[in-house]
């Protein structure tokens, strides 16, 4: 008994500190986070208003009825999805891609690379907002920089007004977070060692065979963690529609709808937090899936590539 | 890695005329495409110096080319119209405040959990990593805020410090609640349990041995220890607070109460056709970030990623 009582750090009453300075951090942790976290499933279910002194009633399924099949909102509801959907497979495949380029590019030793690569994830630290209105001034219709480089090709568009806006949200998104990429990629190149680059060098490979040999099969995890995290990112990702576009039919995804129902801004005066928190939760399982079944899929390329 | 840089000349030398001639033409292709990458990275930011340089008439006139004069008034109407002392006080208490206490609490939980001196060290940890897939906790947290006056003990107490009347909006629209927003950060927390881990033991046996106490052992000691571990985790809870837009559009709705990101968003909704004076403001913006960034660019950019890599 008294071996149990007395600790490192000190025995009888003082042996109780380390709990007592762990509370604050867990006590937060779990009030403010785990808490709410778990409590938006049983949200889902009720017509809790973002108004106070309203009474809570539970509804059932009424709010996942609601969202999926009553009415004009539901189709809305449903081309979100559907627009989450696709922004996320372009974001994943393109960030990916350019992201990837990026590396291979900035990780030769050619000079000036450091400048490059510097430059390539500034967009990281500066925020949505920041992001979103540099863009707005670049894409401003009637005379804006890209609009003139438009006007010497001879097309027109009217930018983030029109009907691409969607699509040029998703060049912002992927501008933005493109250098994030970049750097995981490079720091898993990092990890190849010299040698194996040298042996196939020295074998006569080329650099297309050196990729495809060498480097692509040792860059696996940095090329799962990429993956994985675009997808994710990207099903999560609407600050840039905030900010770009605003609260409109033809740009908004699901991330957008559980903001714009749960805390009545732009376009809907509405405060419906448990119709927000089943769009949240229908939003949560669509992260869940995916994330699994992309998880599935890297798993097997691991084993494949590094037994 | 110098390894590779001695034999290239060799390679040169033995190889004939083509390989020389395929890595020069490497050269000029990898260049063009990093440049033409840089061009798209670089012009919206030029686009926005030059747009901040000219007055507005000029702005309309000739909206891209480069400015006739340089318009500095744009910087000091936008400095005075945005409320930007404000904003910028406010984000700086947001950041500062938030990161200190999250980073300290942080500290006392991943310590005990990394050594297990506390008991269920492992499940609590599980804890932590089993969070980065739940739901959003957007909605209930926002009830938890608005209704934080009825909660019994806490409320009461807290509320009795505060004008009569205040605990009607519970926390919402206040600083103090917008900063319990922000004391938390699984990734954060998972980045010091397993940097600690690397630490020795022995040092903690020691110390108490010495009759080192706990706190004082894990401020004096521990802290010091782990610095690289602290600064990354320091930079994602920073960097992540004074970017934050969704959580201050949300839960505060009085000027004097916004960051700058906020502050810059209603800037945008009143001036939003001044490019000149919009373009300033969000240059002022992003100035402290970018001078940070310069002087700190491998921790920042370490410490963005390492959750990502290391998870």
């Amino acid at each position: 008994m008294t071996a149990q009582q007395r600790t490192l750090f000190g025995a009888g009453r003082r042996r109780f500190i380390p709990w007592l300075l762990l509370a604050p951090g867990v006590g937060f942790y779990l009030v403010m986070a785990v808490g709410p976290s778990i409590a938006t499933a049983f949200y889902s279910f009720t017509d809790a208003t973002g108004l106070r002194g309203l009474p809570i009633n539970w509804v059932g399924f009424d709010n996942y009825n609601e969202f999926a099949f009553e009415g004009a909102r539901s189709r809305d509801n449903l081309d979100a999805v559907q627009r989450t959907l696709l922004f996320m497979v372009l974001v994943t495949v393109l960030q990916f891609g350019v992201g990837l380029l990026m590396a291979i590019l900035v990780n030769q030793r050619l000079k000036g690379s450091l400048v490059f690569r510097t430059l390539f994830f500034v967009p990281v630290i500066l925020g949505a907002v920041v992001q979103g209105l540099m863009w707005k001034l670049f894409l401003r219709p009637g005379g804006g920089p890209m609009d003139t480089i438009y006007g010497w090709l001879g097309l027109e568009s009217q930018f983030l007004a029109g009907p691409s806006a969607f699509y040029w949200v998703v060049l912002v998104q992927i501008w933005a977070n493109a250098g994030f990429t970049m750097v995981v990629f490079l720091a898993g190149m990092q990890t190849i060692p010299a040698e194996l680059n040298e042996a196939a060098a020295v074998d006569g490979a080329t650099g297309w065979q050196l990729f495809k040999n060498v480097t692509w099969p040792q860059l696996t995890p940095a090329v799962n963690t990429n993956f994985l995290l675009n997808i994710i990112g990207s099903l999560q990702a609407w600050m840039l529609f905030l900010v770009l576009t605003g609260f409109t039919n033809s740009t908004k995804v699901l991330g957008y709808v559980v903001y714009a129902e749960g805390f009545g801004q732009q376009g809907t005066s509405s405060f419906r937090q448990g119709y927000a928190a089943a769009a949240s939760i229908v939003l949560f399982l669509l992260v869940l899936v995916l994330g699994m079944a992309a998880n599935f899929v890297v798993t097997r390329r691991e084993r494949k590539y590094l037994g | 890695m110098s390894v590779l840089t001695h034999s290239e000349p060799e390679v040169v030398v033995h190889d004939d005329f083509g390989a020389g001639k395929r890595r020069a033409r490497r050269k000029i292709v990898s260049y063009s495409i990093l440049v033409a990458f840089a061009i798209f990275y670089v012009g919206p930011l030029l686009m926005l110096v030059m747009a901040s340089l000219k007055t507005l008439p000029e702005f309309f006139r000739d909206p891209t080319g480069l400015p006739e004069g340089l318009e500095v008034n744009n910087f000091t109407e936008a400095w005075d119209l945005a409320n930007f002392p404000q904003y910028l006080f406010n984000s700086l208490i947001y950041t500062v405040v938030a990161t200190t206490l999250f980073v300290v609490m942080s500290v006392f939980v991943a310590f005990p959990i990394a050594r297990g001196y506390v008991k269920g060290a492992g499940p609590l940890l599980t804890l932590y990593v089993v969070a980065l897939f739940l739901p959003p906790a957007l909605i209930p947290q926002f009830q938890l805020i608005l209704n934080f006056g009825d909660i019994p003990v806490i409320g009461d107490v807290l509320f009795s410090f505060w004008p009569e009347g205040s605990e009607q909006q519970g926390l919402f629209n206040t600083r103090t609640g917008y900063i319990l927003l922000f004391l938390t950060n699984p990734i954060g927390l998972i980045i010091l349990v397993n940097y600690i881990k690397s630490i020795p033991r022995e040092l903690d046996e020691s110390a108490a041995v010495d009759g080192c106490g706990y706190a004082r052992f894990v401020f004096t000691i521990l802290m010091p220890l782990i610095r690289p571990a602290l600064a990354t985790v320091i930079v994602i809870h920073a960097i992540g607070i004074w970017n934050e837009l969704i959580l201050a559009t949300i839960y505060l709705t009085s000027e004097d109460n916004y960051p700058i990101t906020r502050g810059l968003l209603v800037f945008e909704g009143v001036y939003g056709s001044d490019w000149p004076k919009l373009a300033a403001a969000v240059l002022m913006l992003m100035f402290p970030m970018l001078v940070l960034y310069m002087f700190l660019q491998r921790y920042i950019i370490s410490g963005l990623t390492s959750g990502a890599i290391k998870g």
